[in-house]
């Protein structure tokens, strides 16, 4: 990693200079900066949230910037569409991955651009199959190209697809594209991981890359330049010679905590009362057997990487997945496995990830939506009473301030912090036990954040159990009474976090990691 | 806080509301005032009380099995058996009206009902799409209809007073139009009024949350497709009634203008917007262009792509497309 020394008077082949996007209700990147030089390795980090892959988005032309320019080799540019992209030697591997599995490799590497190898007007599947040998050995792989994708391995699905997008800058006619990994380790195990960067050290002769990771220890060890976002502004940029990863993370969570900002002096203790109490809940490829409780008015947060296996319990709690064993048992009732149903009506609460496609009617109106699980109540004589729809409504409106024109006003035009708090009360309104939410705060604004806080904090005084998986640690930390640490599907720890006694962000990490 | 930025509009609203703000079914009534007028310059006889009396009886019976079509529509599916329905319950009721008389209503109804929670069984239980379901058991009903009576039957003019019951009138109105606005209310009660109604929206809209939400799909899924069969039976008992004989042809037609006058009205073919007031006019368009086409003279083979046309424009200014990133 020698090239960081002479950077400086290496060429920026891609600049992004002052990009500014602006979601409903959140703005996702605040004149964001990024240079990518020849040659080089940049590392993108921050948490869930920072922008990274809005930023990576605008880069392929999948998402239009609301400002800021594009600059390639200097020129300013826009990006219509990925095919764009590619065009002008961008590309990006997925963390799904795009590649079609029923295909083979051969296929899968010229898909589209068959034409090329045409003879006498029909394709020539031998020089495919020589052309997509050369371009494997190229890269030191060593995949039959005649396999399917679905047959070979994660790892050498994207080296495939490094291997198509290097192919396809070399049509375009690009000496040097620029590539981009959104977290191509995740899928991988230890040894594959190692073979993936000796070859992006390898391709790194002709190419730049832009790496996104969640491993911090991989980003110092392999990138030449390390470019930290924090709620969707750079925060820093450093060459990756003189990080520390205690650095880093510090960058990525923040200096410090604002004063108070998860009104911690309203956080209560546990009651006495237990709400939720899982025991030996296992479900094998997610998660080991596990236990845990959740009392009255408590606030756990489960903490981990993706990956982790924290998703995968939180779904077995909802139903929304069939554990293999174990037993959840919700105010002393035993819920069946795989019944999002049962779930519900013993009084377990989801407030998804993603509240867009999975927690609103969004062509609905808001009374529609805050009314959905009590429909039963609101009927007079065996049929709904439209006055008590509304009082229901209006009740929930004020009482968790969603902010709307009225009842009717449809879903879709409320912001994000709006939107998420229609679903919370849809929750609340059914009287829950315990609300197991997932990522409460993604996509909606600092103001929208701090309600959802307040709003957490009064339910639990009114007794209601909380589970939650949070977008950035000090969140975690902030909100939660006791954290739990699941590391590679194992519950590892368990973490008092009472307030004043907060846990410090760094201790943490290190037990996920 | 940011909240709610007025002015700014879903993106999913069609074209010209987005400009205007005007909900689908007011450009339903407003197609539904122009080609009027261009029929009554065409034929001022267009416009006399017989023949629009003529065309509200053929929208009340159109909007019954649209209703049910719309049941199917709003919860994300399709019913493309209403047409095979249709032509078995006609030759049945007339072939049934002899040995078992009055019978004939219930048993062709509870056989329609049975017909759409067949359908449903085979898309909730079986999961294969309403679209593939419906166009089996459509062809299976319709073979059915041939089956049973290959040729059109009529009825013996000493059974006439059992189809009174809807070929009659009261106070001068012809009992259809009580059977059709009974069938209005009803499919308004079920889907304002009771949690299945509020389900089959739910469900349409997204189906995922509804899952999520506890919300019995299954049941609400074969509810909907049993208020089509309900719809599409009312239908071929209406037609053997008012023509005092059964015909195995004589659904053929509902299919596509069941479907035209549900998307018509307004109903997103994606599920979840839509209601019975937009189905109301998209049965008086249909009805009306099919009548006016008539009267104006127009040659019986071109009614045909007009029909098509008209189809497809209303189609156009009332169909929110920008909705749905992929339209089926």
């Amino acid at each position: 990693m020698n090239d960081t020394s002479n950077r400086a008077n290496q060429e920026a082949v891609l600049a992004l200079c002052q990009i500014t996007k602006e979601f409903p209700g959140v703005v996702a990147l605040d004149r964001v900066d990024l240079t990518i030089r020849r040659n080089e390795l940049v590392g993108l980090v921050g948490e869930n949230g920072a922008g990274k892959s809005v930023l990576m988005k605008i880069m392929i032309g999948l998402i239009q910037p609301d400002g800021g320019t594009i600059k390639l080799h200097g020129e300013p540019i826009t990006l219509k569409n990925p095919s764009d992209a590619i065009r002008n030697g961008i590309g990006m591997v997925f963390q799904e991955g795009s590649l079609v599995p029923n295909l083979s490799v051969t296929e899968n590497l010229f898909l589209c651009h068959e034409a090329d190898f045409r003879k006498l007007g029909i394709l020539s599947l031998r020089s495919m199959r020589a052309a997509a040998r050369e371009l494997l050995t190229q890269m030191k792989l060593h995949i039959d190209v005649d396999l399917t994708v679905a047959e070979i391995s994660p790892a050498e699905r994207q080296m495939v697809e490094i291997a198509r997008l290097l192919w396809l800058s070399q049509v375009y006619g690009h000496d040097n594209p620029v590539l981009i990994l959104d977290e191509p380790t995740t899928v991988l195990a230890d040894k594959e991981r190692e073979t993936l960067f000796s070859i992006l050290q390898d391709i790194k002769k002709r190419v730049s890359i832009v790496l996104i990771s969640h491993r911090l220890q991989e980003i110092v060890e392999n990138c030449s330049k390390i470019v930290v976002l924090k709620d969707g502004k750079n925060v820093t940029e450093m060459a990756a010679s003189e990080a520390r990863l205690l650095k880093v993370e510090q960058l990525m969570v923040g200096h410090s905590f604002s004063a108070d900002r998860f009104h911690e002096d309203e956080q209560r203790t546990r009651g006495e009362k237990e709400i939720l109490r899982v025991e030996n809940l296992r479900k094998a490829g997610s998660f080991q057997p596990l236990s845990f409780t959740v009392g009255e008015g408590e606030i756990v947060g489960l903490i981990g990487l993706v990956g982790s296996g924290k998703e995968e319990v939180c779904k077995c709690l909802a139903g929304l997945e069939r554990a293999d064993a174990g037993s959840i048992t919700l105010d002393g009732r035993k819920l069946p496995s795989g019944s999002p149903s049962s779930a519900v009506r013993a009084g377990l609460g989801h407030i998804p990830i993603d509240r867009r496609s999975e927690g609103l009617a969004l062509m609905m109106n808001v009374a529609e939506n805050v009314n959905l699980l009590v429909l039963n109540r609101l009927k007079a004589g065996g049929f709904l009473s439209p006055a008590r729809e509304r009082k229901n409504a209006r009740h929930w409106v004020a009482e968790c301030q969603i902010k709307t024109p009225s009842i009717a006003t449809l879903c879709s035009n409320l912001s994000g912090g709006n939107q998420q708090k229609t679903v919370i009360s849809k929750w609340l309104s059914s009287r829950v036990r315990l609300l197991i939410l997932d990522h409460p705060t993604r996509g909606v604004d600092v103001g929208a954040k701090d309600e959802i806080y307040k709003l957490m904090r009064k339910l639990a005084k009114e007794g209601i159990g909380m589970l939650m998986m949070c977008d950035t640690l000090e969140e975690d930390i902030g909100l939660a009474n006791r954290l739990l640490v699941m590391k590679d599907g194992r519950l590892v720890k368990e973490v008092d976090s009472s307030p004043k006694m907060k846990p410090n962000p760094q201790d943490i990490i290190s037990l996920i990691v | 806080m940011v909240a709610m930025k007025q002015g700014d509009q879903p993106e999913t609203r069609k074209r010209l509301t987005r400009k205007w703000k005007i909900p689908p079914v007011y450009i339903t009534v407003a197609l539904l005032g122009i080609v009027g007028l261009l029929f009554y310059l065409g034929n001022p006889n267009f416009l006399t009380p017989y023949n629009l009396n003529t065309i509200i009886s053929f929208s009340a019976i159109l909007l019954m099995v649209a209703l049910g079509q719309m049941c199917t529509i709003l919860v994300g599916g399709i019913d493309l058996s209403v047409g095979g329905l249709v032509s078995f319950i006609s030759v049945a009721f007339i072939l049934l009206i002899k040995p078992i008389g009055y019978f004939a209503y219930p048993v062709c109804i509870l056989v329609g009902v049975l017909a759409g929670y067949i359908n449903g069984i085979i898309l909730t239980r079986i999961k294969i799409p309403s679209f593939i379901a419906t166009l089996g058991t459509g062809g299976i009903l319709t073979s059915l209809a041939y089956l049973v009576s290959p040729r059109p039957v009529n009825l013996a003019p000493s059974l006439y007073s059992v189809v009174d019951i809807v070929n009659g009138s009261l106070f001068k109105v012809s009992n259809v139009l009580y059977v059709g606005l009974a069938v209005l209310i009803l499919y308004y009660v079920i889907l304002r009024f009771t949690s299945t109604g509020r389900n089959i929206f739910y469900i349409g809209s997204n189906i995922k949350m509804s899952w999520m939400s506890g919300i019995n799909i299954v049941k609400t899924r074969n509810i909907a497709f049993m208020l089509s069969g309900l719809g599409a039976a009312l239908v071929g008992i209406t037609m053997s009634s008012i023509r005092y004989g059964g015909d195995p042809v004589v659904g053929t037609a509902y299919v596509l203008n069941s479907i035209a006058a549900v998307v018509v009205g307004g109903t997103a073919l994606t599920g979840g917007t839509g209601g019975v007031i937009n189905t109301v006019f998209g049965a008086l368009f249909m009805s009306m262009l099919d009548n006016g086409m008539t009267v104006v003279g127009i040659d019986q083979y071109l009614q045909q792509t007009i029909l098509g046309v008209m189809v497809i424009i209303g189609v156009t200014l009332t169909f929110d497309r920008t909705k749905t990133p992929i339209v089926k």
